[in-house]
């Protein structure tokens, strides 16, 4: 896989990230929605973030399910299931899981280029001390060996924050303990009224 | 575990109280009694009881009660000092004491003190070999450590001494999952239903492991533990009705070119998709009808 850039818009990046802080206590994953950018080939836009899960990441019939529905909702604007976020149960894991790599695999199936962003505990807590203007996700990708391995900073493929101040706006959400709001499938499937799409969160 | 009725109890007393109306004591009751985590909630409303001594005496022998149930939730909040100072009030009241011993290994826990932690448990356990909340403790240190495989060893050695805990078999369940051990898990849920057959949440757990191991014989089994779950919960569990659907997708794509009699018996119920289907379909029209055509559409592609 040659070097490609990953561009995440503010909102579906904050949307993760609050999703995680909702269950600090559970692992949780999600899918990132977009396209691959109609200006520029190497560049993966990502545009939106569903929540999915915060409990039995490793189940496939919710899985099969939310993968169904969110692109049969997301190829009408013409975007599809370009990667997977991925946040682990401890705060120091920083390792890629089986359930991850599955479903990252899967996901790779459809968008080749699909990468895995895995939440990173450390960095999360220095944005609520104002310090970090970098994503607090770190970059996974396929290597020539159809391996997922973590791109270090020097690596080719980089993932950028569309907003450069999404730092800034994440820090002041969790001020507000905005992630009470954030609803993913899992609630929606214990009460349909429950919207994964979560509008009228950044409202 | 909580029923749906028992949660909007919850939730109701928690924002009376949240809104200024009262009814403290009686949510700090509910959260012990129903076992659920809500530290934060505790940790405010528990102690603007204890800061109080008109209140704190109002409580009687109880007051004891609150200030463990505050060192627990501070813990969880990492407000260790406040936690801290609950167990010295509990410490002068009750030198010795046994479950105060416990709370202050627990304190070690808080403070990423393991081994610390582990050497204070063993120690309790010696003198009290069959407490349980210990054991499980002990479990929960190598979950922290992220040491999967210890934490099912522990627990399956506790699961032979106390195998009525369901909480625990749900625990190791989970754990094996985490791991991708579906077929363990799937052991786990199996001891779940056998002790308690009506509880549907276990039918699903076990039909959801069976789908995801896969395989025809598993596919048709999943089936039926999703049709106990739908029997139980009359028909109002989502997740159930969408496994039937699920199922008799990918039981149709298993038994494509086999014969005739083979897709006979494993298409047995084809009503019972229609059903399921229709059943979600009118779910969804009267409470989120926004979502219908999406999932009139995902049911089509099921389908197929």
């Amino acid at each position: 896989m040659g070097e490609l850039k990953y561009e995440i818009s503010q909102n579906a990046y904050i949307k993760l990230v609050l999703h995680s802080l909702r269950h600090k206590t559970a692992a949780v994953n999600g899918v990132l929605v977009g396209r691959i950018s109609p200006k520029d080939d190497g560049l993966v836009e990502i545009s939106d973030s569903v929540p999915l899960f915060h409990s039995n990441l490793a189940l496939l019939p919710p899985l099969e399910i939310s993968l169904i529905m969110i692109e049969e909702h997301y190829v009408a604007q013409g975007l599809s299931i370009v990667g997977y976020f991925h946040a682990n149960e401890r705060f120091d894991d920083v390792e890629l899981c089986g359930v991850a790599k599955n479903i990252g695999d899967h996901i790779s199936r459809y968008f080749p280029q699909a990468p895995i962003l895995l939440l990173n505990n450390k960095k999360l807590e220095a944005v609520t001390k104002g310090k970090d203007r970098s994503p607090v996700m770190q970059l996974c990708v396929k290597d020539a060996s159809k391996n997922w391995r973590v791109v270090g900073a020097d690596g080719g493929s980089k993932l950028l924050l569309k907003e450069p101040s999404a730092n800034v706006v994440l820090s002041d959400y969790i001020s507000s303990e905005k992630w009470k709001d954030v609803t993913d499938v899992d609630d929606h499937l214990d009460d349909v009224t429950k919207d994964w799409l979560n509008p009228g969160l950044f409202n | 575990m909580v029923t749906k009725r028992e949660e909007t109890q919850l939730k109701e007393l928690e924002n009376q109280v949240d809104n200024g109306g009262g009814g403290a004591w009686e949510y700090l009751c509910l959260v012990r009694k129903l076992k659920v985590r809500r530290s934060e909630k505790v940790l405010k409303h528990g102690s603007s009881i204890l800061n109080d001594p008109g209140k704190r005496s109002a409580l009687g022998p109880d007051e004891w009660t609150l200030y463990e149930q505050v060192a627990v939730a501070a813990m969880d909040c990492q407000c260790l000092d406040v936690a801290q100072n609950c167990i010295k009030v509990l410490q002068r009241k009750f030198p010795d004491s046994k479950r105060v011993g416990r709370l202050e290994a627990l304190l070690l826990e808080a403070n990423g003190l393991w081994g610390e932690a582990e050497e204070a448990y063993a120690i309790l356990l010696e003198d009290n070999p069959l407490d349980q909340a210990i054991h499980k403790r002990r479990v929960a240190i190598t979950k922290a450590l992220g040491k999967p495989s210890l934490a099912i060893e522990l627990l399956s050695k506790y699961l032979e001494l106390f195998m009525a805990d369901h909480a625990a078999w749900r625990e190791l369940a989970e754990i094996y999952l985490s791991l991708q051990m579906y077929k363990q898990a799937a052991f786990c849920y199996e001891e779940l239903i056998l002790s308690q057959p009506t509880v549907p949440l276990y039918h699903l757990a076990y039909a959801d492991v069976l789908y995801t191991i896969g395989g025809l014989e598993n596919l048709i089994s999943a089936r039926k533990y999703y049709a106990a779950t739908i029997d139980l919960t009359g028909g109002k569990n989502t997740r159930a009705l969408l496994g039937i659907c699920l199922c008799a997708s990918a039981i149709s794509q298993l038994s494509k070119g086999r014969n005739k009699e083979d897709r006979d018996a494993t298409a047995a119920a084809p009503e019972l998709h229609s059903l399921a289907a229709a059943a979600i379909e009118k779910e969804y029209k009267q409470k989120a009808p926004a979502k219908l055509q999406l999932i009139s559409s995902a049911l089509r592609s099921l389908k197929l």
